[in-house]
This record gives structure tokens, sequence and C-alpha cells, in this order.
């Protein structure tokens, strides 16, 4: 008999959808391993890995022992010093909650069109505009995040594994970096949130050529 | 019945069907069903348009657009986003707890702001813990359903909640504090009894799977949600201060001094907006639901030339001259009342039958007939999903969230799914009204 929640499916896709594919990842498998144990993990990883990839991979560093990565932010804030405006390109809690306290400064938009898993915006926005953060996240449709070019402006996306020539990326990435979009930003950078490459078929994502980027970073 | 009193009701009576035929096109179909009675009043010889707008109860419109505008200050403040992550964790995620707990928060949220806003920033959460939860056809319509008629019961218990009691507020009918002190006791012995048979004798969650990882991802997903949703002091602070100040003043400031509660929501509403500053004159540029303003304010104008011909007089006598009691009469009136706003709304309802009332209670107790009314309104506003603006809400944002059962099978909350939800609940609320209103006789 199954130990998982009959629901899992259903209950994954909420959570990535507003918390990202690596940062839903991570918490579920914290709490299957804490309420059932490694056994679920397993069967977690059996059932559900071929639907979820970085579910898959981010269980096969639990049962390998290896735990949760650890997410370092440092780099990327070295790659965005002097920018003004960061457009981000896809959702992960874990790491924008690390980085965007960190450039108080800078004004931020989140791309909100063209995702595979809708989340509910107001949300996602209200997690990020507490305070003395009010006004300075805003939602960039697709028709009008140009208006955030500049050289002082860079776009940022995750990066879901790769090789050496090409990364994973969602396939909002590709409605915005066109060949036109690249001279507009000063830079784009990728945030590697899995390190390595997935262990089964890239479902959900989509193939660039790593070049695509400024920089890739992370893991 | 008089030629001008035939044409005039006909033209409400064909409106309000339409209208309830075609809710998409409603607020259109209400203009021109209301510049039409303005004309056959005027060729009729009834009344003049000018002497028909003067008879609106603006009181009432501008009760409704301040408390509105203040409904928006709290969800600004994000305390519903607060409320239903309290809520989640006050239920474990369990399902059974789940109904019952966001019943009870509903209720009481919709007592003291719009149930749309109150609805519109909830609904979406309940669907989250939905799909977390697991859910299949029953469990989403019994719960989709008892929140709705909690809204309807919460509206109903105080004189700020919903249209109908709004309507007995700015008309001096009935006062703040003695309307709070009936229905309130009243709509909370409704939602009990309501909570009680559905978690005890229909029992939605009887085929969920209540298992403790369930639970455990659930929460622990709800609260990454909101991990870093705070509430806006700088908004809630001036909007809960405003509201209490409000009710002070709706229970405390003498008739005699004038200051009547649409002055009051006036000023009150105004103040925490002016606190505000730019996100009060924002809320002020675009929260007004001019929609909802606009439906009232020609169902006002069509009721307004019906009664000028003198028809709701005639109907009050037709009732008061029936040979049977007084309590008798009441039921009956009551009855109707319910059937009829199950069929057209509360909004047209209310605005038709409290002429009627108004004459039941020159011979029978204002209270029992008020507050009667109101609950008897309630009950038809929980008959049918279409019969509150809630219910339609309901249904598109449902649609919206795509819930699907653990086989993977869409699920619906449509008019056939709230129809055993309606029912109970109107026979539910219609004899809790019936039972105050005789008893209110009785005492009074």
């Amino acid at each position: 008999m199954s130990s998982l929640p009959s629901a899992f499916g259903q209950a994954f896709r909420v959570a990535a959808a507003e918390l990202g594919m690596a940062s839903a990842s991570q918490l579920m498998i914290r709490e299957i391993a804490g309420g059932a144990g490694l056994e679920a993990v397993a069967e977690l990883r059996d059932r559900y890995g071929r639907e979820f990839p970085v579910l898959d991979h981010a269980a096969a560093r639990w049962l390998s022992g290896e735990g949760e990565p650890a997410i370092d932010p440092e780099p990327v804030l070295a790659a965005l010093q002097g920018i003004e405006r960061l457009l981000v390109v896809g959702l992960e809690a874990a790491h924008l909650d690390l980085l965007l306290p960190a450039l108080p400064a800078v004004e931020v938009g989140f791309i909100t069109e063209g995702r595979a898993l809708m989340p509910e915006w107001r949300r996602v926005l209200a997690n990020y505009t507490s305070g003395s953060d009010e006004g300075r996240v805003a939602a960039v449709g697709l028709s009008d995040f140009q208006l955030w070019a500049g050289p002082r402006a860079a776009l940022l996306t995750f990066i879901y594994g790769g090789d050496g020539h090409v990364v994973h990326v969602s396939g909002q990435w590709l409605r915005v970096a066109g060949p036109d979009v690249r001279t507009q930003f000063r830079s784009l950078i990728g945030w590697d949130v899995v390190g390595g490459e997935l262990h089964v078929y890239p479902r959900w994502f989509a193939e660039v050529a790593r070049s695509t980027f400024t920089k890739v970073l992370g893991s | 019945m008089s030629d001008p009193q035939i044409v005039l009701s006909a033209i409400l009576v064909v409106t309000l069907i339409l209208q309830a035929l075609l809710p998409g096109m409603r607020v259109l179909i209400v203009t021109a069903g209301a510049g039409l009675a303005c004309l056959a009043a005027t060729l009729l010889g009834v009344a003049g348009t000018g002497s028909i707008l003067a008879q609106v109860p603006w009181d009432v419109l501008v009760i409704l657009v301040t408390l509105g505008l203040l409904s928006q200050l709290f969800a600004e403040s994000r305390l519903f986003d607060r409320l239903a992550v309290a809520a989640t964790r006050l239920s474990g995620a369990a399902p059974a707890k789940l109904l019952l707990v966001f019943a009870v928060a509903m209720y009481l949220a919709s007592g003291i702001v719009n149930n749309l806003t109150a609805l519109v920033l909830v609904l979406p959460v309940l669907h989250v813990l939905l799909k977390l939860g697991g859910s299949n056809q029953r469990y989403v319509s019994w719960t989709l359903g008892v929140l709705l008629v909690a809204c309807n019961l919460g509206g109903a218990a105080t004189p700020i909640g919903d249209f109908p009691a709004i309507l007995l507020l700015g008309g001096g009918n009935m006062e703040f504090g003695a309307y709070l002190l009936r229905a309130a006791p009243a709509t909370a012995l409704g939602l009990v009894l309501l909570l009680a048979i559905v978690h005890l004798v229909v029992r939605p969650a009887s085929g969920i799977a209540d298992d403790p990882l369930s639970a455990r991802i659930t929460g622990a997903v709800m609260e990454a949600l909101h991990r870093r949703v705070r509430l806006r002091c700088r908004i809630l602070i001036p909007a809960a201060l405003a509201l209490g100040a409000m009710v002070v003043a709706w229970l405390a400031l003498p008739r005699s001094w004038g200051i009547t509660p649409e002055l009051v929501c006036w000023l009150g509403a105004g103040g925490a907006l002016l606190a505000c500053w730019r996100r009060g004159e924002g809320i002020v540029r675009r929260g007004i639901d001019a929609e909802a303003v606009l439906f009232l304010l020609s169902l006002f104008v069509m009721v307004g030339a019906v009664s000028r011909t003198g028809l709701f007089h005639d109907v009050a006598g037709a009732l008061t001259a029936m040979p049977v009691s007084p309590e008798l009469q009441l039921v009956v009136f009551l009855v109707i009342g319910g059937v009829l706003t199950g069929l057209f709304s509360a909004g047209p309802s209310m605005a038709a039958l409290l002429e009627v009332a108004e004459s039941l209670a020159t011979t029978l107790p204002g209270e029992a007939v008020y507050v009667g009314l109101a609950l008897a309104v309630c009950a038809g506003s929980s008959l049918f999903l279409t019969a509150a603006t809630a219910g339609p809400l309901a249904q598109a944002l449902t649609e919206r969230a795509e819930l699907r059962d653990v086989d993977d099978q869409p699920l619906r909350f449509g008019f056939v799914d709230f129809l055993p939800v309606g029912l109970l609940s109107f026979v539910l609320i219609l004899a809790v009204a019936l039972a105050y209103s005789l008893w209110a006789l009785g005492s009074g």
C-alpha cells in the first residue's frame, strides 16, 4: 500500500507553480522524509520522478545522503552589481528569498505570462512587498518587459541542470530571450538551481545553448 | 388592477425574469427596464422621471459604496490572507474541520465586509487547499456550497453585512443595535444548525482520505505560499479604527442629532481612505463597484415607479385583509419573500418587498416583520446558486481553479452541484426566520 498522499501530483503542481520546481521539490521531500521516512522518498521518486524531473533529482540526492543543497546567492549578487532593474523570468522561492533582500535598491519585475504552471501572482508578489519593499516589486507582462531594458538592467532565470553546452530552462525564457533582447540588457544571468544533469527526460523545460547567457552561476 | 399598475408591474416582472435568465446581461437589462419604466410612468401620468429619481434611496447607495471601499482597504491590508492561513492552522488541514472553520470564518468576515470581496480573496486559498489535500465532487459541492450560505448568513447578521440589511438601516426601518441584537443570534443559530446537519448527517468529508502526511504537506505548503505575506498595518489600522468608530456612532449617537447611518459611513470610510493617502485615492478611483450601484439604482427606479401606482400598498392591504391570524399573514409574506428571492435574487426582492413590509409593520411589531424579512431573503439567497451575486462568482472562480479529483477527473461547482446545499439551507434558514418572527410576535 502506498504511503504517499493520493493527491500528491496535484499538490506538487500547486507548490511548484508558486514556489518553483526546485523549491517545491525540497519542501515536499523534507515533509515526506520527516513524516514517513526515506522509504517514502524512494517511493516518491519511483511514482512521480518521471513526471517531475527536478523532484526526481532532489529525491536522488536525499536518498544518497546528500540532503538539501546549500543556496549561495553571493556569485549572483556579484554578477548583478551596479544594476538598477532586475527582471526575473521564472520562480524559485528559496533562491529569491535570499537574493532579493540583498538587493534593496534594485527595482524587481516578475514576468507573469507564459508559464506552464500559473501561480496566483497577487500572493507571489505579496511575499516580496513587505514593509519597506512596498512598490519596488512589480508584475510585468510579455508585451511591456522591454520597457525595463537598459544598460543598468539585467534578466535572471533559473537553470535546471545541463552540460557544458546546453542547459534546461523554463519555456517562459524562450518567449523573453530573443536575439533582440540580448543587446537590450546589460546581462542575462542563469542561476543553476539543480547542479549536474537531470536523471530523466527534462519534462517541463526547454533546452537552450549555454552561450545564450552572459553568465551561468550556481552549483 | 389599474392600467398603470398592470403596465409598470409587467415591465418590472419581465425585466426581473430576463435578468435572471441572462445573468451575463443583467446590468444592461435592468438599466433598459428602468428607462422604460420612467417612460411608461411619464406617459401614463403616474409620475415624472425627476420625481421617481427623487425617491431613490440614495442613502442606501452611499452606504453600499462606502462600505465597499472600506472592504477594499481590508483586502489591501492582506487581512484575508492571514485569516486563511490561520483557518488552515486551526483546522489542521483535516477535510471535515476545514469546512467548519472556513464556514465560520466567512460568516464572521461577511458580517463586517462585502462578502464578494471576502470571497474573491478567500476562495482561491480554499481551492489551493482542496488541491493539496485531494477532494471529490461531493466534498467540493458541499464545502463551497456551505461557504456561500455562511456568507449569506453573515451578511444578514449585521446591518452592514449585505444589501437587505443595509436597506433596513438606511431606510430607518431599524436601528443598528436593534437589528444586530435580533439578527445576529438568529443567523448564528441558522449556521450552527446547518453545520451540525452537514457535519453529522451529510458527512461530505467521509470519502476523503484524512491521512497525517497529507495534512502535514498541506500545512507546510500553505505556510510556504504565505511565508512573507505580512499584514499591512498602515492600511489595516486606519480601516479597523474607522470601522470601530462607525459601529460606536451607529450604536450611540442619538437620532435627534441627525447624523444618519449613511453620513457615518461617508465620514468613517472617507477618514480611513484619507489616512491611506495615495493608496486611498487609488481605491476610490478604481474600487467602486459601478456594476452593483447601477444595478441597484435601476431596480430602485423600477420599484419606485410601480410604488407610485399604489400596487404595493394594495398588495399589503390584501395580505392584511386575509381572513387569517396576523401570525399566518406574516408566515405567508415571509415564505413568498423567500421564494421570490430565490427566483429573482435579493436586491430586486428586497426592494419590492420592503414596501409591503412597511405596510405590515403598521399593524405588526416592526422587528418581527423586518428581521423576519431579512432572514427570509437570506434563505432565498441561499436557495439557488444564481440567487446571490456570490454564487456565479464562486462558480467562475472554481472553474478557473481547474480542480481535479485523485483520478484526475475535473470537479465542478455549478447550479446542480449546489442544489442539495441550497434546498437544505433554504428550509433551515426559512424555518429560523419563521420561528424568530412568530416568537417576536408572541413576545411583542
